[in-house]
């Protein structure tokens, strides 16, 4: 399986360094982008293990924790080829940016790009999922969206777990008397994994009646969560539809 | 085995095709006369579009040995389609010529890709020591190329 990366470059065509090095990797696709609003629309449809925005320190930085605003899980890393003051690297700490120096050798860039997509390679892993006799609810995500199946559930007062597998991976939430208890996916926990789910489009979903965290992670009540996720995704879909709008009309 | 050049031109002629595509979704949107408003935001994007086609063709044309077959057509493309609203402005001859000329850029752009794709599933083929002994001995990589 090849790993997918989204590159956002202003301009692919003279500023292409680090594409270069990218054409000679082997099992990789990537698919490069000029501004930060298509590469939202690209992520919105599509996954992606990784995406890397190249350009000027800070202002790489910033697109790069705009993006990260939207997509809590993905690996997200800046290719900066100019100076990076304390405030950037600060911020990319604390929104878990990876930043690579775009400004030594082709040889040192290459190094660090290649340690960094080997991080990205997964085993492949069979999905085990089957009707289980357990599972009381089971649906597509294209039929009925997270936010739908969960709050059905919560209005109905459920205690239980849901599990969600997508091509991003698999994620949990735990139910306890129609509130969210726990949210895990990946490295994520919490809100910030509830909103992950949130954004998928494709994938599915089952549900399995009283089984309960021990956990709490999510201390909210639906509703607030059910809003503010609502209103971010809302967010990223306009970011997006800056450029599907002006081709579409 | 992968070619650094083969690679570098797939890359650009992939760039290059989607702007040519960009560029005619926002000239069928203008001629479409069932969609009269046209935003600042559209014109915009069309002006940009536009902008890297300018500075990129000629460079990416060379790249891929076509600058005499498409540089002419390409500049007439991107003179007369100066805006949305200046397509909308067109003349019925001047819309046939404009949309004969993207049509003969973009299926010889088209063409080539599907050539290049061709060569880079061959290419992966090859073992790297018939690759490299063919470079040093100034053979053509591949048969076809």
């Amino acid at each position: 399986m090849e790993t997918r990366l989204l590159i956002v470059n202003s301009d692919p065509v003279f500023q292409d360094r680090a594409l270069a090095l990218f054409d000679m990797m082997e099992s990789i696709e990537v698919r490069v982008v000029r501004a930060l609003s298509d590469a939202i629309s690209v992520l919105l449809g599509e996954n992606f293990d990784a995406l890397f925005v190249e350009g000027d320190g800070p202002l790489a930085l910033e697109q790069a924790a705009n993006v990260r605003q939207h997509f809590p899980s993905l690996e997200i890393v800046c290719l900066v080829s100019g100076p990076c003051d304390s405030d950037s690297t600060q911020l990319a700490t604390q929104q878990n940016i990876n930043v690579i120096l775009a400004n030594g050798s082709d040889r040192r860039l290459d190094r660090d790009i290649r340690s960094f997509v080997q991080t990205l390679e997964r085993p492949l892993g069979a999905a085990a999922e089957g009707i289980d006799p357990c599972h009381s609810l089971i649906g597509n995500l294209n039929q009925f969206s997270a936010a739908e199946i969960l709050q059905m559930s919560c209005l109905g007062q459920r205690s239980g777990r849901f599990t969600f597998k997508s091509g991003r991976g698999n994620s949990e939430i735990y139910l306890q008397q129609g509130s969210v208890r726990h949210a895990v996916f990946d490295s994520l926990e919490g809100e910030a994994a509830v909103a992950e789910v949130f954004r998928w489009r494709q994938g599915r979903f089952y549900f399995e009646e009283g089984i309960i965290s021990q956990v709490q992670t999510v201390n909210r009540p639906w509703a607030h969560l059910l809003i503010d996720n609502l209103q971010k995704l809302d967010e990223t879909l306009e970011l997006a539809s800056v450029n599907a709008s002006s081709y579409e009309g | 085995m992968k070619d650094k050049a083969l690679e570098t031109k797939l890359r650009v002629l992939t760039l290059q095709l989607d702007s040519w595509k960009k560029l005619h979704d926002f000239i069928t949107y203008g001629l479409d006369k069932a969609k009269p408003i046209v935003s600042a935001e559209q014109e915009r994007q069309f002006t940009e579009i536009r902008a890297y086609l300018l500075q990129e063709t000629e460079f990416v044309f060379k790249e891929l040995d076509l600058l005499g077959e498409l540089s002419g057509k390409a500049m007439n493309v991107l003179q007369r389609a100066s805006s949305i609203r200046g397509v909308r402005d067109l003349t019925n001859d001047e819309v046939r010529r404009l949309e004969m000329e993207w049509n003969g850029v973009f299926t010889k752009l088209g063409v080539l890709q599907g050539q290049l794709k061709t060569q880079r599933k061959e290419l992966a083929k090859m073992h790297p020591l018939k690759y490299y002994l063919n470079r040093a001995l100034r053979r053509p990589i591949l048969a076809t190329s």
